[in-house]
């Protein structure tokens, strides 16, 4: 009993991600062989205990959906434009976690797609691992990802089927507010030297870009060259106005999922400058990306009661 | 006759090497990862895990300008690059996948065009390769004819031995020259090797696959492995073969610089023309490419696999596509 209790303590429970998945396979199952959706994104296992995006177009495909602590990808980024391959099926059911649901939500807001155009397959999560990641060990403080261990939206609300329950999750040290901290407390030009050597690191490789459910723009400013706005070699002041360019467009659009901060060969705490983003439109306009479909952003609308002592 | 060097008489090779005036290059700590990267002194050298990318770079820079113009008083002045003062490099450590690469990369850096950067940098360059001790489920050295003790590509191999050191095997002529030339630090005699890493990847018959490829640039093998591809360059970037790069002119009206710089057939805009027509249009054409450069073109042209089965493709992936499984499929078919 007492192993138990420190067990329970702290890892968490596998077999809340069991239920969840055999509650997808079931509904998936449903939703293809009625011809209710055309296809449904989803996760199937990879060769390495990891998992990756599935997109299943058949009532047989439906068995091969899992849900794991290895599902970390955010399948929005397959409803959009840049994944016109997956879109064009024709209706879509995608499974969604919380932190995924926000991107859809403000996807839906931004008038990509519609709310009736897809179907989402809500899904409980505690929480999925790290980077790095492989094999199947258990949730720890250890193998979660940052992004997890703060995360308000275990349990998405306004989904159309909701697969799993919440196991019980330990209370875990919140590993990105603390490194955000720190980042605040530096003086600016500390904060410049820091962001400065991030940066430099970066070979410009667009993992970032290419999975951000909001980097849809079927003509990015940084790949223009006549005239060329951004430099796109990977030389550190390029670097710089990219990501710098690139946190600016996302500014009380990203809804936090991490997924470029995640995937970067090179290890750039990006979602240090998203979160920034984030909590500066919180304090102005008190707006949250993505908890509710917006018809406008705070930095696309206009209202009388906005700030404006910036203006000089 | 067999040799051997300590650890310490390593970085004092090194040590040496840089105060001569070399380049040496070797994974180095960096942050969070392993580089390949300049060392400033021999005890920076760690072999403790594979570089995260590839040792391509020492050869072919991730960027590099290849000429510089500047406009003053009406007059327009170009100035080439003066490749004579390229340093002479040594790239210490490079594991086997590593090290196998380049030799591969001269055959299309010095076929219709002439590359001066890459075969410079090249002809200056002396390769000591290292023996692989350790894989993790993502190698697969051994599926595409490398192993872990691959001396290919390698002018110097060391083979790390119990209880510190390693044995050092002359393999070219350069490694004759440099091995001599320090005849000091080394000693006789080569000890227990470390046993080699086991990457657990059963040879792949590279001719069928090439076959299979021959006939299926239409399947449907494309759409179900590479319709989720998110369209980054992580794969090629990282990759020790992945040899493509972009030529872009860069700066002001007044002064710049023409800068060749890495490309990745992932990318949208890579074969998109000036017309706007793009022949490779959606992700999964694009992913093909890879497969067909790596496994049908380059042996097409050069006889030879662009792939040394490092595995940082896989690992890298941000959506999990791994390039062993589809192999895997081919190689069955």
């Amino acid at each position: 009993m007492k192993d138990n209790e420190v067990k329970s303590s702290t890892a968490i429970d596998p077999a809340a991600y069991a239920a969840a998945t055999t509650a997808l396979r079931a509904e998936a199952l449903r939703l293809l062989a009625a011809g209710a959706a055309a296809a449904v994104v989803g996760y199937r296992a990879g060769r390495r205990g990891s998992a990756q995006p599935f997109v299943a177009t058949t009532p047989e495909q439906a068995a091969e959906l899992i849900f794991t602590p290895a599902c970390v990808n955010n399948l929005a980024l397959y409803l959009t434009k840049a994944k016109k391959e997956v879109s064009r099926r024709g209706k879509l059911a995608i499974v969604a976690k919380g932190c995924d649901l926000r991107a859809i939500f403000g996807l839906i807001g931004e008038s990509q797609f519609k709310r009736e155009d897809v179907i989402l397959l809500g899904v409980a999560c505690a929480g999925v691992y790290r980077a790095g990641i492989s094999g199947a060990p258990s949730l720890t403080e250890a193998t979660l990802a940052s992004k997890c261990k703060e995360c308000t939206v275990h349990v998405p609300t306004g989904v159309d089927f909701l697969a799993g329950s919440l196991p019980e999750i330990p209370p875990m040290a919140a590993e990105e507010a603390a490194a955000l901290a720190r980042l605040e407390a530096m003086t600016r030009q500390e904060r410049w030297a820091f962001w400065k050597e991030q940066f430099s690191r970066c070979v410009r490789c667009l993992a970032c870009r290419q999975v951000c459910p909001f980097c849809f723009c079927e003509q990015c400013l940084c790949d223009r060259n006549r005239p060329q706005a951004v430099e796109s070699t990977p030389r550190p002041a390029g670097n710089m106005s990219w990501h710098i360019v690139r946190a600016m467009h996302l500014a009380g659009r990203c809804a936090g999922c991490a997924e470029c901060e995640r995937v970067c060969p090179m290890d750039i705490p990006l979602n240090l400058l998203n979160r920034k983003m984030a909590q500066e439109l919180k304090t102005l306009y008190g707006q949250e990306a993505g908890l509710e479909v917006q018809e406008k952003g705070p930095l696309t609308s206009y209202h009388e009661k906005d700030d404006e002592s910036f203006i000089k | 006759m067999s040799k051997s060097i300590s650890e310490k008489n390593l970085h004092a090779l090194l040590d040496r090497l840089i105060t001569g005036g070399a380049r040496v290059v070797g994974p180095k700590r960096a942050g969070t990862m392993t580089l390949y990267e300049p060392l400033a002194a021999g005890n920076e050298l760690t072999l403790a895990e594979l570089p995260r990318r590839s040792s391509k770079e020492t050869f072919f820079p991730v960027c590099e300008p290849i000429l510089a113009y500047a406009k003053e008083e009406g007059k327009m002045t170009v100035t080439d690059v003066d490749l004579s003062a390229l340093p002479e490099t040594v790239l210490i450590a490079a594991r086997p996948c590593d090290a196998a690469a380049p030799g591969i990369l001269d055959a299309v850096f010095s076929w219709d065009y002439h590359d001066a950067f890459y075969l410079e940098r090249r002809r200056k360059a002396t390769i000591i390769g290292v023996a692989c001790t350790s894989a993790d489920d993502a190698c697969f050295c051994t599926a595409v004819g490398l192993n872990p003790g691959e001396r290919q590509g390698s002018d110097l191999f060391l083979a790390p031995l119990q209880g510190g050191g390693f044995a050092a095997e002359a393999v070219t002529a350069k490694g004759e020259t440099l091995l001599s030339a320090h005849a000091d630090l080394f000693a006789a005699g080569d000890g227990t090797a470390l046993p080699l890493a086991t990457p657990g990847a059963a040879p792949l018959d590279l001719g069928r696959i090439k076959t299979w490829l021959d006939a299926n640039f239409e399947h449907p093998l494309w759409n179900q492995y590479a319709e989720i591809c998110a369209g980054c360059g992580a794969c090629a970037f990282l990759c020790p073969a992945c040899h493509c790069f972009d030529i872009s002119d860069e700066g002001s009206e007044l002064k710049g610089e023409r800068r060749k710089h890495w490309d990745a057939c992932g990318f949208g805009k890579f074969s998109l023309h000036a017309s706007a027509h793009n022949p490779r249009d959606v992700q999964p054409q694009r992913y093909r490419n890879r497969i067909m450069h790596k496994f049908k073109y380059y042996r097409d042209k050069f006889d030879q696999t662009l792939c040394t089965g490092c595995g940082r493709c896989i690992r890298v992936c941000p959506v999990g596509i791994d390039i062993k499984e589809i192999l895997d499929e081919i190689n069955s078919n």
